[in-house]
């Protein structure tokens, strides 16, 4: 393991740095338990903490914007389609494990398979992670967190360039990449003990135990539903339930559904610009087709699609583990009471009790 | 950075930019559908794109309205692309809006088209009611122009109306062409119709006609009851399900398996598809 060790009061320095050529994001607390993700100025910096709980919206924004434009171009004889350019280089300060999956599930996505999302790529590619443990069982860990089911956390083992891990008054630093190890040059790293990993690991066996009440029991459940085998009852309880708001999937650090319209920019009529948008699939003109017909008209048609998309092996066995992260978002934020534990849940018992299996 | 995914330097080609076509002439087929001849305005697009495969897809995009995917009716074996397009909504209106020598943009094209060779050697029979002969078009003349690889070719192809028939000068054509029966037969006859009158699957049944059951693929393409009636009817006369293919329909945005609208089951209708076998639409497990 490349690490390093830090001060606790160092870590403004650590961000400092990354400021020399990044716009730095970080979470902060905005009103009462509400955090939401910021770019780091010379006002705000020193309010930046190790602790505080995920904000709701994930950082999938800064690689997925909520809107973004593919193309522009000017209507008339020969319209000149131009598209956008590089991005500029960002640091991410505090993604939480979870989002950090979360990342590297869009990753398999927008850049595998036959062809690569150019507009994907040229965000991530100058995005630089420093990831945060979830150490603090009051501030990181909420009622709603199952990372430990979904295998992501509390530590990422990857795709970060950086970790931070607080083991007191030092801060363990892990280089995940070739970018991150580069700035253990700097004069604030110093070398880390045995006594460093040994405080890390019981440090990390202790915060295991820490999750609360959330569970997520995949494995009977991406089987039934791989197997087709989940009850078309199952399927309408789930549906009973949605309020079809889509939420769920605004919220997700994995859901990449996008639609595309064309718009008018600004004032003149001749400038158009192309732009995608996030789109989910619990709203029903997501499959309605031009002239009408809707093949997944009913709300469990769409509910059955989602956690589908999410458990089925088919894709589970393309993006390395099921899609669905374990930050609890979806449980937060839906109105339903239909998160993915519960989901998950009720599949596995209505499906059983129907003795379908 | 991070990921190896990430990483690659290499150039990568935009997928969602459209290139440049230009409108050539408008030909009216039927009732609200028209065929689009164009050509890509840079010649070396003209030719990557004209290596396309019966069945694939393109997007088009009609600059202020939006982009649609379209199906490929010209068969790769001839030398001009067109579209025939229904209007059914806003960017269709716009693109029989169109004037010729207007540009409109393409990409593609995409998904994975007919196994023509796989087919070689075998009889085929072609299934088409109302604009699902637009599909169809394309592998009807690709293999009418690939005559010797192939068994019995028969083509049953339905509509509503006479007036409904799509591309009357090559249905007569095919009428009288050597080595392919093509049955043509309508819902509701009028003074001049002297054809069958019936739905498709009538056709099946008249004096003369015989269908091989043994090394044969049967293509079918329409409306979903025509979809459903025909499948009766061959399931009956002993078809198989993985010897029936289709094409299938789904709303679409990107047409590279990125924006996740046109999923069924475990299949992108852009990119695993869109043509499937019955056995494969089966197993993907919701309503087509």
């Amino acid at each position: 393991m490349r690490a390093r060790i830090i001060d606790r009061q160092d870590v403004p320095l650590l961000i400092d740095l990354l400021r020399r050529d990044h716009e730095v994001i970080a979470p902060f607390y905005g009103r009462g338990r509400d955090t939401a993700f910021d770019v780091v100025t010379d006002e705000n910096r020193d309010q930046v903490q190790l602790h505080l709980p995920n904000p709701y919206y994930p950082p999938k924004r800064y690689v997925l914007p909520h809107m973004q434009r593919l193309m522009r171009y000017t209507l008339g004889a020969q319209p000149a389609v131009t598209s956008d350019g590089e991005a500029r280089k960002r640091a991410i300060f505090g993604i939480r494990s979870c989002d950090v999956a979360g990342l590297f599930m869009l990753d398999r996505h927008f850049l595998g398979g036959e062809h690569v999302d150019v507009y994907y790529k040229n965000l991530r590619a100058s995005l630089f992670l420093v990831n945060v443990v979830c150490t603090d069982r009051e501030q990181d860990i909420d009622e709603d967190c199952f990372c430990v089911c979904a295998d992501s956390g509390p530590a990422a083992r990857e795709n970060f360039d950086l970790q931070l891990m607080d083991l007191g008054e030092a801060i363990m630093v892990v280089a995940g990449s070739a970018a991150g190890e580069a700035l253990f040059g700097e004069a604030i790293f110093r070398k880390a003990t045995q006594e460093h990993v040994e405080r890390r690991r019981a440090i990390l066996a202790e915060v295991r135990k820490g999750f609360k009440k959330a569970t997520s029991w995949y494995g009977a459940t991406m089987r039934l539903i791989s197997q087709g085998e989940v009850s078309d009852e199952a399927w309408e309880e789930v549906g009973r339930r949605c309020l079809e708001c889509g939420g769920c999937s605004y919220v997700c650090p994995t859901c990449n559904c996008f639609t595309v319209t064309d718009r008018k920019v600004g004032e003149k009529e001749q400038e158009v610009e192309r732009v995608r948008l996030w789109d989910s699939c619990a709203l029903s003109g997501f499959t309605r087709m031009a002239g009408g017909h809707n093949p997944r008209k009913a709300v469990h048609d769409r509910r059955n699609r989602r956690f589908f998309r999410k458990l089925a092996h088919y894709y589970v066995q393309r993006q390395l583990s099921v899609i669905c992260v374990g930050c609890g978002r979806c449980v937060n934020v839906c109105h339903g009471d239909i998160g993915m534990p519960n989901v998950v849940e009720i599949l596995r018992r209505r499906s059983l009790e129907q003795g379908t299996r | 950075m991070s990921s190896a995914l990430v990483s690659g330097k290499a150039q990568i080609e935009n997928v969602y930019l459209p290139k440049s076509a230009i409108l050539d002439r408008v030909v009216d087929e039927i009732d609200e559908v028209k065929t689009f001849f164009w050509h890509f305005e840079n010649a070396v697009d003209q030719e990557t794109f004209r290596r396309f495969k019966p069945g694939q897809f393109a997007q088009v995009s009609i600059y202020g309205a939006g982009e649609f995917p379209a199906s490929l009716p010209p068969s790769p074996t001839e030398k001009e692309t067109f579209f025939t397009v229904r209007r059914v909504g806003s960017v269709t209106a716009a693109m029989h809006a169109l004037k010729p020598g207007q540009r409109f943009g393409v990409r593609g094209p995409y998904g994975n088209g007919f196994p023509m060779e796989d087919y070689h050697g075998k009889n085929l029979i072609f299934v088409a009611g109302g604009i699902g002969l637009i599909p169809l078009r394309s592998c009807i003349v690709y293999a009418l122009d690939n005559r010797e690889r192939y068994g019995k070719v028969q083509a049953f192809y339905g509509s509503r109306t006479p007036k409904d028939l799509m591309y009357v000068d090559l249905l007569k054509e095919w009428e009288r062409a050597s080595g392919f029966a093509c049955h043509l037969t309508v819902d509701r006859g009028d003074e001049t119709w002297k054809g069958n009158t019936g739905v498709v699957g009538s056709l099946f049944k008249k004096p003369g006609v015989t269908m091989e059951l043994d090394n044969t693929i049967v293509f079918i393409c329409g409306p979903p009851v025509m979809f459903r009636f025909v499948l009766k009817d061959l399931k009956n006369m002993g078809f198989e399900d993985r010897n029936m293919v289709s094409t299938l329909e789904r709303y679409m945005k990107c047409g590279v398996g990125k924006c996740g609208h046109c999923c069924i089951g475990v299949a992108y209708v852009c990119s695993d598809g869109p043509v499937f076998t019955l056995e494969q639409i089966r197993k993907l497990g919701e309503e087509i």
